[in-house]
């Protein structure tokens, strides 16, 4: 008994794996370099920036509060209070300080797109000027509580060590974000973000201003040259891994590699035993 | 066994082309002179292997393992099995200036400095992965076919033995290298033999040499266990197991021609070689591709362990994650009373319910015989589905072993699906026991379904279907394809010399007629 | 070797050389010919696969090629994972279907031989066993017992280097921190902590001074409160959380990993590695997971300077249960 070569197999197979292997080649390490996040706000200069620093604390400019006040009546007050004093739906804003509201509103989290539990980064839906606007329209409703930056936070990282941020990452941000950056589930529907899209000055400010559950980190714990460090890490090394193995497979571990082990490993050499052996 | 005279064809001894004496003769009388392995040596090629599929499965294992052997081969070459800290200044930039071991500096400069280290040292993990995924697919297929039975029961009990190496030498494996995610690892290995009762906490300080994290001794000695004693033991257990198989001779599944008294399908020499030592190359060809575009194992990136930090999401390799799942959804219980603790939230999931299910897989043969009631010899397999019972058994065993190993990542889930971890968790202490009963009473029945369907599992012929204009319909059976004939061979003996010129011509040894040579 | 066309009779028919399996006795056998059905190659049409098979097998060489000319550029991971890989399964699958396309497609069998002796062999076997044991012992049992006893002392004895010489005893080290009374708290750096430096909602990592870094002493120190409250956790520690400070072992009772999460708002600490959750107000005491413990509480105090101190050391044993454990 004599059979043909199961040609038919053979011309999609290879078109398949061809174009699972152009695919993989081009997401791995040469694509990894995506583009680089746009830098922090620039530092606006106003009369009371601090002095020069890893990081400097600048105010909003005061000439967006009337602007910022009709963005918010738009935009904000109908949970937060024309005054954002806050009610039942939503907290006090007053004495939060400008790092808190620019971090809630330049990372999309403010609006509030749904009342779940957690807030979550999404496209924000100002652009940087109106941002400032708002945070200078919230930051003259009181003065800026102690606990609280009192400027928006520019990063100087070109004295940033890596690997003290290395370090430091490690040992106050990977417990809840991951070692590599990757986020993950906390209790009751709450969750650490995903750090991969955090541009520098939103690092800091969460940092600063322990958004949501994350704890909250003053100069007298974190300094502003460690902070530094931490950025300089988080921009560096954790946004661009060094992938130099190949595939990252969102760089969660363990679970990714033995899916893919087991699928492509084991299954695709099943597969081959398949074709190798009898079937009766 | 066949023996067999067989008359030579030519007569007397064979010659080559110019009359000089055959080489190959030449080299099988050395040695059949000095081993005698003239006659044993032709059972050993006319050795038979039946083909089907599912029985290659093992040879992934065996392949892998090969594999396994010849990258941790070079990976020694390169690897310092030392916790010794010191300051790193080596080529990966965000770890300049930190404290780092050697094991770990090792491992990070093999993976950016060696040419090739990098893949070969993936290739070795991905290997250990599949190894382990192997040799849990060839049980399966062993356990499903009831190859385990009878005379083949020392073979199971040495296949679960090679399982449990298999997973310890991969636990061990990944925590060669120092890093905080397999670090946390062996603190959770220290906490689990502290759990054992009375002797826990003198084990635990004696193999890390103190408390927690040890003098550092736990490196090295986790070195030598590795690439020495555990892969011998191995080795010896795999020389077993390939040795009952050749005594006993392989299972088959029944079939045109097979019986409890033969073997059919492909002689060792020369069709199985070639097909198994192409398997061995596919085998290490889709390890070294998974090694080179699959990253796994990125220690550079989780950075040196130290006892201080943590990071989450970390689970252990895939094949520990059936044990990680059950120390998550364990209730906390612990016992303590008359100076004593006994933390049953750890010593149940980590060492009685493992110890049980081993125990298990290792009486499995004799239970079943038991159960029912057949101790006879069988060299014929079953199809699964004409053994419900036990497919229903090991389809719910299955489903226990993968709602464990699911609820080894409850936070990865959560996050992905964005459901409360709370809700993940309570769901998997109900879904370990609900599925596997789901599971094993569907499979019950699917069994007993398809026993009753005739022809199944063969290839239908498709029927044309046609309506005249009047209405009337017809059925019209299609052409059979090619190699649906029904018409199978007998299997033959291996045969013992094979004619490969050209037959006796026509007109030989007539007195007169000269043969003219064909040119060649 | 034959053309294509199938030369094979009806089913069984014995083409000259190859006999049916039935008769299992052991048979002359003389050549196979070449027209033996179960001689010809599995494949329809062998030319073409030949071709093919070629060109599989010159794909590996290919491979092999390129990836030897890339090693010696420099080499990079992806590429070789490439070529090599490619060229390892394609001389592979080379190879296989030479096996499976190429060479006598069978079936081919052989006969099982009977495993099993005959009984009067085993019993044979058995009474060799038995009877030479029997003359070894035969009125010298007081011998056998003796060697016996040797056998089981000195397997005894043979696990003491192979077990007691590994490592210390566990003795006190499980119990005991080298938090003492007065010692101050410092960071990793060695930084000692003043109660001004973490802010309402900030959490360290800490240690007592002189031991940075150690596993067995490491400290969650977490502010979960103002300055202008102490808090009290349990009854009888009512000084042991000053000025909105609590500080508990960062041990988790469960399996050991350090408890590093720290849910500001919701004051709540979660073990990474099994997600146990730890009520930070109320001493630590787990309310979800598989935790069995509250996690120990550090009495803190803070000296006139300011800076934190331990009051003295943990009431009970840090990290897992073990034996031991009263």
């Amino acid at each position: 008994m004599q059979r043909k070569l199961r040609g038919r197999y053979l011309l999609p197979g290879m078109v398949v794996v061809g174009v699972a292997i152009a695919g993989m080649l081009t997401s791995g390490e040469s694509a990894s370099q995506a583009a680089t996040p746009p830098a922090g706000a620039q530092a606006l200069h106003s009369a009371t920036s601090a002095k020069a620093g890893p990081i400097t604390y600048n105010a909003p400019p005061s000439s967006g509060i009337a602007a910022g006040q009709i963005l918010f009546e738009q935009n904000c007050a109908s949970c937060h209070g024309s005054d954002a004093s806050g009610g039942e739906r939503a907290p006090n804003l007053q004495g939060l300080g400008p790092a808190t509201v620019d971090f809630w509103v330049s990372t999309g989290r403010m609006p509030l797109a749904s009342a779940n539990a957690q807030p979550a980064r999404k496209p924000p839906r100002f652009n940087r000027a109106q941002t400032l606007q708002i945070v200078a329209f919230v930051n003259s409703l009181a003065p800026t509580g102690a606990d609280y930056p009192s400027g928006i936070p520019s990063v100087n990282t070109s004295a940033a060590d890596i690997a003290t941020g290395n370090s430091l990452f490690t040992l106050n941000c990977a417990g809840c974000h991951t070692i590599t950056g990757a986020g993950d589930a906390l209790s009751n529907g709450f969750f650490a973000p995903s750090l991969h899209k955090a541009q520098a000055r939103q690092v800091v400010e969460a940092i600063r201003t322990g958004p949501s559950l994350m704890p909250h980190f003053g100069p007298g714990n974190l300094s502003d040259q460690q902070v530094a460090d931490i950025v300089a890490y988080v921009t560096g090394p954790i946004q661009h891994p060094s992938d130099h193995g190949g595939l990252g497979f969102g760089g969660i571990g363990p679970v990714a590699e033995g899916f893919i082990g087991l699928l492509f490993g084991v299954g695709g050499l099943m597969l081959v035993a398949f074709w190798l052996g009898d079937r009766k | 066994m066949t023996t067999t005279t067989s008359p030579t064809p030519t007569g007397g001894a064979r010659r080559g082309r110019a009359g000089k004496p055959d080489p190959v003769v030449a080299g099988v009388r050395w040695l059949d002179e000095r081993l005698g392995v003239a006659k044993g040596g032709r059972v050993l090629l006319d050795k038979i292997f039946p083909d089907h599929w599912s029985f290659l499965l093992g040879e992934i294992a065996l392949y892998s393992f090969v594999i396994l052997i010849a990258t941790g081969v070079f990976l020694s070459l390169y690897f310092i099995p030392s916790a010794q800290e010191f300051v790193y200044h080596g080529v990966y930039a965000p770890l300049r200036g930190s404290r780092v071991s050697s094991a770990f500096a090792s491992t990070v400069d093999l993976s950016f400095k060696v040419r090739s280290g990098l893949v070969i040292r993936q290739m070795h993990h991905w290997a250990a992965d599949v190894f382990v995924g192997s040799i849990a697919v060839h049980m399966c297929r062993i356990f499903f076919t009831g190859a385990f039975r009878k005379p083949r029961e020392l073979n199971w009990m040495i296949g679960i033995t090679l399982l449990i190496l298999a997973l310890t030498n991969g636990f061990i494996g990944y925590s060669l290298p120092d890093d905080l995610v397999s670090g946390t690892g062996l603190r959770i290995m220290f906490s689990i033999v502290l759990s054992i009762p009375v002797v826990g906490t003198y084990l635990a300080t004696f193999l890390f040499g103190g408390n927690f994290p040890g003098d550092g001794t736990i490196i090295p000695r986790l070195f030598i266990l590795h690439v020495l004693v555990v892969p011998l033991v191995i080795l010896g257990l795999l020389a077993a197991h390939l040795g009952l198989l050749v005594r006993q001779k392989h299972t088959q599944f029944p079939g045109h021609g097979r019986t409890e008294k033969n073997v059919v399908g492909t002689p060792m020499y020369p069709t199985f070689i070639a097909k198994t030592t192409g398997f061995l190359f596919m085998v290490a060809g889709v390890l070294w591709a998974l090694g080179g575009l699959a990253q796994i194992n990125p220690i550079w990136q989780f950075g040196q362990y130290e006892p201080y930090k943590i990071s989450y999401a970390v689970q252990p390799d895939w094949y520990m994650g059936w044990l990680d799942g059950a120390l998550r959804i364990m209730p906390p219980w612990s016992f303590h009373a008359f100076g004593h603790t006994i933390p049953f939230v750890v010593t149940f999931p980590a060492v009685l319910f493992p110890g049980l299910c081993f125990n298990l897989f290792y009486v499995w043969p004799s239970l079943e015989a038991r159960l029912t009631g057949d101790h006879a010899e069988h060299h014929l397999l079953d199809r699964p589905r004409d053994r419900p019972r036990r497919t229903a058994i090991g389809v719910g065993a299955l489903a226990f072993f993968f709602t464990l190993f699911a609820a080894s990542s409850t936070d990865v889930l959560a996050n992905y699906f964005q459901i409360s971890l709370n809700e993940v968790l309570w769901f998997f202490r109900f879904a370990v026991f609900v599925i596997p009963v789901i599971a094993g009473f569907f499979a019950y029945y699917l069994c007993r379904e398809m026993s009753g369907v005739p022809g199944i599992g063969r290839r239908k012929r498709a029927v044309v279907i046609t309506r005249s204009p009047q209405g009337e319909y017809e059925s019209v059976p299609t052409e059979p394809r090619p190699g649906d004939s029904p018409e199978e061979l007998d299997p033959s003996p291996v045969p013992v010399r094979i004619e490969l010129d050209d037959p006796e011509p026509v007109g030989a040894g007539i007195p007169g007629v000269r043969r003219i040579p064909r040119r060649r | 070797m034959t053309d294509d066309t199938l030369t094979s009779g009806p089913p069984g028919a014995a083409a000259a050389g190859s006999h049916g399996a039935d008769d299992g006795h052991a048979a002359v056998l003389p050549l196979a010919a070449f027209d033996d059905p179960h001689m010809q190659p599995y494949a329809k049409n062998p030319r073409r696969a030949e071709a093919i098979i070629g060109l599989i097998l010159l794909v590996g060489l290919a491979g092999f090629c390129a990836y030897g000319g890339l090693f010696w550029v420099g080499g990079q991971p992806q590429w070789e994972g490439v070529f090599f890989g490619v060229g390892l399964f394609a001389f592979g699958f080379g190879m296989s279907a030479w096996g499976k396309y190429l060479l006598p497609q069978g079936p081919f069998e052989e006969q099982r031989h009977v495993l099993a002796s005959t009984e009067p062999e085993v019993e044979a076997m058995a009474a060799a066993i038995e009877e030479r044991g029997k003359m070894v012992f035969r009125r010298r049992g007081f011998l056998g017992t003796i060697l016996g006893a040797g056998a089981g002392v000195m397997g005894i004895v043979l696990a003491f280097p192979l077990l007691r010489s590994l490592g210390p005893q566990p003795k006190k080290s499980l119990a005991v921190t080298n938090w003492t009374k007065g010692v101050a708290v410092v960071d990793l750096d060695g930084r000692q902590i003043h109660q001004a430096d973490l802010e309402v909602g900030g959490a360290l990592t800490v240690f007592p001074q002189g031991f940075e870094g150690s596993a067995v002493d490491q400290t969650m120190l977490i502010r979960p409160a103002p300055a202008d409250q102490d808090i009290v956790t349990k009854p009888g520690r009512e000084t042991w959380g000053p000025k909105g400070y609590l500080a508990y072992s960062k041990l988790c009772t469960h399996a050991g990993c350090p408890v590093g999460l720290y849910e500001g708002t919701l004051k709540r600490l979660l073990c990474p590695c099994h997600q146990s959750l730890f009520e930070v107000l109320t001493g630590a005491n787990p309310v979800f997971g598989p935790a069995p413990r509250p996690l120990p509480q550090l009495p803190l105090m803070i000296d006139s300077r300011g800076f934190l101190h331990a009051q003295g050391p943990y009431s009970e044993p840090v990290g897992p249960g073990f034996w031991e454990r009263a």
